[in-house]
């Protein structure tokens, strides 16, 4: 039953990073960086498969992605892209992810900690995707204060929506997935 | 199917069907690499080169073109997004909105670029087989005892498997939702979260049967993959795309 469960986790943790993969396809454009439901399915992997699957879903996303098939933000790929000015954030999601899960996990799946863990999530995202974003586009009269501008803020209410919506979700959708070792309560 | 199928392996015999797969991942991971920062000289050499593959290659244009139409509305208002948002010289004012001489400029070469990098991924994904691609990924995490190579290697071509999958559940949700009159509802938590829910829920469980007809056929991650060869041509292809990516930088 163990290689069983796995098999089960690991087609799960797949269709976690092809959700994900679909959220940035549906990008909206707006400045160097886009609006994408990418970091709604972050969250979600993270609160529905723990720390440990969550990790690997999200991992196995960004290898997809720097493979060179165009799963990233408005069909982009490849190492280039990682590179390029918005790549913190797909670093970001790899702790961003474990420590939802963690938290998720260790809150026994109470409302109130998954919500915690979402918003340190999400700060985390954002603490690697900022500084990165300067970093990179710091030649082209990039400052701290305007990274935070076209970085952060713009979608802070998008992040609020995306993290109300998650938590019922995670709630219908954890009764379907059962998540072995992880934790969570296995219902009856 | 969705969007994504533009994204398929399509047989042929050209020279691209023909290389090592591993090597045809790494000049993927160079051009793109090259490209980045690429001058508009250096992105006509790289247009030329890959208009010259496409044509070895023999990929049906006009179907992949139709097929990616989507795509092709979302370049115009990233074209248009870059226009109006870059400063510089107004060349045309409409109301308070200006077009810039640096916004023309900057749209187009940034709209070029995408459009490089997405043929670049249609190119090696059109004419490599997922298996090779697959043997390939376990190939290159041999290195790396942290990785299994196998488990990641499956897990990719589960994740490419799907794609199709959830964007055909997503557009059939929605247009059962639109044919229960849902845009009556102005609330937008309210209908992502009536949307959401079928449709992860519908994803999973078609996931579920997945892993048990998996599981029903003694699924292992003890199997024969493709064999992966390299020979003289692949290497000659290498140099090529080394003195390319060189020319690239350098101009």
């Amino acid at each position: 039953m163990i290689i069983a469960e796995q098999l089960r986790m690991t087609v799960y943790a797949s269709l976690l990073a092809a959700l994900t993969a679909a959220g940035a396809y549906l990008a909206i454009p707006i400045g160097p960086v886009p609006i994408v439901l990418q970091n709604f399915f972050v969250f979600l992997s993270g609160l529905l498969l723990g720390s440990r699957w969550g990790f690997a879903s999200v991992s196995v996303y960004i290898l997809v992605g720097a493979c060179g098939l165009p799963i990233f933000s408005i069909g982009r790929g490849g190492i280039g892209h990682i590179m390029g000015p918005t790549g913190g954030y797909l670093i970001g999601f790899l702790p961003a992810v474990y420590i939802i899960g963690l938290i998720s996990e260790k809150g026994g799946q109470r409302v109130i900690f998954d919500i915690i863990a979402m918003v340190c999530g999400a700060l985390l995202v954002y603490a690697f995707g900022v500084p990165w974003l300067y970093k990179v586009l710091a030649g082209k009269g990039m400052t701290l204060q305007k990274a935070l501008f076209v970085g952060m803020y713009p979608f802070v209410p998008g992040d609020i929506l995306k993290i109300a919506v998650a938590v019922p979700v995670a709630k219908a959708l954890r009764p379907v997935i059962r998540v072995p070792g992880s934790g969570f309560r296995i219902p009856s | 199917m969705a969007e994504l199928t533009a994204f398929r392996f399509r047989t042929g015999a050209s020279l691209l069907h023909k290389l090592d797969v591993r090597f045809k991942l790494g000049f993927l991971v160079l051009i793109s690499l090259a490209g980045l920062k690429a001058a508009p000289l250096a992105l006509c050499v790289i247009t030329f080169v890959l208009i010259a593959v496409i044509i070895d290659t023999r990929l049906p244009i006009k179907v992949i073109l139709k097929e990616l139409r989507y795509f092709l509305i979302l370049l115009l208002f990233v074209f248009i997004a870059r226009i109006l948002t870059t400063p510089g010289s107004t060349l045309i004012q409409i109301m308070a909105v200006s077009v810039t001489r640096e916004g023309i400029y900057d749209g187009s070469l940034v709209c070029w670029r995408l459009v490089i990098i997405i043929t670049l991924g249609l190119l090696f994904v059109s004419t490599t087989r997922t298996s090779e691609i697959k043997a390939a990924v376990e190939w290159l995490l041999i290195p790396f005892p942290f990785f299994q190579g196998k488990r990641v290697a499956t897990m990719m071509s589960l994740v490419m498997r799907f794609m199709p999958l959830i964007l055909d559940q997503a557009k059939e949700t929605a247009d059962a939702q639109r044919a229960r009159c849902v845009e009556n509802r102005k609330n937008p938590l309210y209908r992502l979260r009536k949307f959401a829910i079928p449709v992860i829920r519908r994803i999973f469980e078609s996931a579920d049967k997945l892993a048990v007809a998996m599981e029903a056929r003694c699924y292992s991650e003890n199997r024969t993959d493709p064999w992966l060869s390299s020979g003289l041509k692949d290497w000659v292809a290498l140099f090529v795309v080394i003195c390319l990516c060189a020319m690239i930088i350098l101009i």
